[in-house]
């Protein structure tokens, strides 16, 4: 940093990023208050803990391995040759984005004057994780063990999803070369892989004691606060921002970027770098969100868990596109979203049994996998890269944004890297016996020595002030 | 330890050393330590987790005996 405007650029891009870890923070608080809610008093305290201690162990697994992931597989390895060094092998070679210089013994994962962004960088993609991690908490919430839960949010933080980030994320990503693929806020990379994976551990899981009847007519067990689910879905709302902030790069010059001789533009770009403006997303953001809202309380017929839960679910199913719909495009696409995983997430309890303690799968899986599927036919002919745009499975230049591409895509973000591993992962740990708290600790309550200690804890202070 | 002992020696240097945390060269033997930790927590946690809901389950509890332990606000 020597000279004043390249100082200036480095030092804003790693303060904006920052802001937006701890913008994104607010995820995490809002869905461990969320999930609380929802769950029942016996339960409190453990689903706190569950959800919390997601932090340090998606973030250690993070700093070992998940980084590393993101940068060593976008060729797959094997599917599409990276267009820097021009290989189909996992990505570890010299060049500047080799995922080498990621591994965790790397001099440059520590404080380092040679790069002040890529610590950001990490902490934003780990804020990402967490979020994947959180979705499929909320699901699974008052049966799966803490030592289970913990080895799937590690599976699903730092390895699922950071594969797919790679396939579909990445400016060098296969999926964007060969299908197409655009899902610039993670309609599919972040939520449809979550769902998918949460619906995966359920079917493995089984429903909560008492879900169903003996006929097998699904029981409605509410939120049993219902203020708490209410701060904690605005709290994930607020958070959303940052979200969405951390999916841009704030400022580019896409001249030099693009190999466009004499040509100079700076502009904010999606994390494909591709254009787009913080304006514009911004408006998508609130008419998303309102589009969902709207559509929610209609369906839901006034619901509040329901109607807030479908705000995000209008978020997520328009994220894919929202670089560049239009806002009212933006509102449309997330009421036909709010609308299918509504619909969905009923029949699929009634018609499977699975229960989905807080409609996670629907919110994020089946509403992320509409968004996908809507995406490829609005923004179809679109370049899905800046770089070079060519046809669709050729994989050497980028496939333009087309339905297809996007369909397989979702199949691939919601059931190839999301509920077949998260089926095998609860299959392997069924087979364990860890998988499951035991039946009569579901009934008393997971908490129950918690609150016993409590009591005589209170008894002994009671006593002491006769 | 220290790996810088004068700044202006060390940003004045022809090529200033990007990494500046104390035991520069240990980054391996603080990885080791890490998944140390990270693998040993799990197995700790684990076996208390599974002590603990063992011993809960054996006591069978019906569904509403918790109430009788909830304290005063």
């Amino acid at each position: 940093m020597t000279d004043q405007l390249g100082a200036l650029t480095t030092v804003f891009t790693e303060f904006y990023y920052w802001i937006t870890v701890v913008l994104m923070f607010l995820i995490h608080v809002g869905f461990c208050m969320y999930e609380v809610g929802a769950s029942r008093y016996k339960h409190h305290q453990h689903t706190l803990m569950k959800n919390t201690m997601l932090i340090p162990l998606v973030t250690v697994t993070w700093f070992l391995f998940g980084w590393w992931i993101y940068w060593a597989f976008p060729t797959g390895p094997g599917l599409a040759p990276s267009i820097m060094n021009e290989s189909a092998a996992l990505i570890t070679d010299d060049s500047l984005f080799s995922a080498k210089w990621y591994l965790p013994n790397s001099d440059l994962m520590a404080v380092n004057l040679g790069d002040h962004i890529s610590g950001v960088f990490w902490a934003a993609f780990l804020l990402f994780s967490w979020t994947a991690a959180s979705i499929v908490s909320g699901a699974v919430i008052e049966r799966i063990t803490t030592f289970a839960f913990g080895i799937c949010a590690i599976a699903i933080g730092s390895v699922f999803w950071s594969i797919d980030a790679a396939w579909g994320w990445h400016f060098d990503g296969w999926m964007l070369k060969i299908l197409g693929y655009h899902d610039a806020y993670a309609s599919g990379v972040i939520h449809a892989v979550a769902g998918g994976f949460a619906l995966g551990i359920l079917m493995v899981l089984g429903p909560r004691i008492g879900k169903f009847s003996s006929s097998g007519e699904p029981r409605n067990i509410g939120p049993r606060n219902p203020w708490l689910v209410t701060i904690g879905l605005f709290l994930i709302y607020t958070g959303f921002w940052g979200f969405y902030a951390a999916c841009n790069i704030p400022i580019f010059d896409l001249g030099p970027e693009y190999g466009m001789e004499g040509v100079t533009y700076f502009t904010a770009t999606n994390i494909y770098v591709t254009p787009t403006t913080l304006g514009g997303i911004t408006m998508n953001f609130l008419m998303s969100l309102s589009g969902g809202l709207l559509a929610g309380y209609v369906i839901a017929k006034g619901d509040p868990f329901w109607t807030y839960s479908s705000g995000l679910a209008g978020i997520i199913c328009a994220s894919a596109g929202n670089d560049l719909y239009h806002p009212i495009q933006s509102l449309i696409i997330a009421m036909i979203g709010v609308v299918i995983a509504y619909k969905l997430h009923y029949w699929v309890e009634r018609k499977f049994k699975i229960d989905d303690a807080v409609g996670a799968v629907a919110v994020h899986g089946y509403a992320g996998v509409a968004g996908l599927i809507i995406c490829g036919f609005v923004l179809n002919g679109y370049p899905s890269s800046g770089y070079s745009v060519g046809s669709m499975w050729v994989g050497t230049d980028y496939a333009p944004i087309n339905p297809l591409g996007m369909f397989i895509g979702a199949i691939i973000m919601f059931g190839v890297l999301g509920l077949i591993p998260g089926w095998i992962i609860a299959k392997v740990l069924h087979g364990m016996g860890k998988l499951r708290i035991p039946r009569e600790v579901e009934i008393a309550g997971l908490d129950y020595n918690l609150l016993e200690a409590a009591r005589d804890d209170e008894k002994a202070v009671s006593s002491s002030t006769r | 330890m220290a790996t810088v002992t004068n700044w202006i020696d060390h940003l004045s240097a022809a090529e200033v050393q990007g990494a500046i945390y104390p035991g520069v060269g240990t980054e391996g033997i603080l990885v080791i330590v890490l998944v140390v930790i990270w693998i040993g927590w799990h197995v700790m946690t684990d076996a208390s987790e599974s002590k603990e809901l063992s011993s809960l389950a054996r006591k069978r509890h019906s569904a509403n005996d918790h109430k009788s332990n909830i304290t005063d606000w």
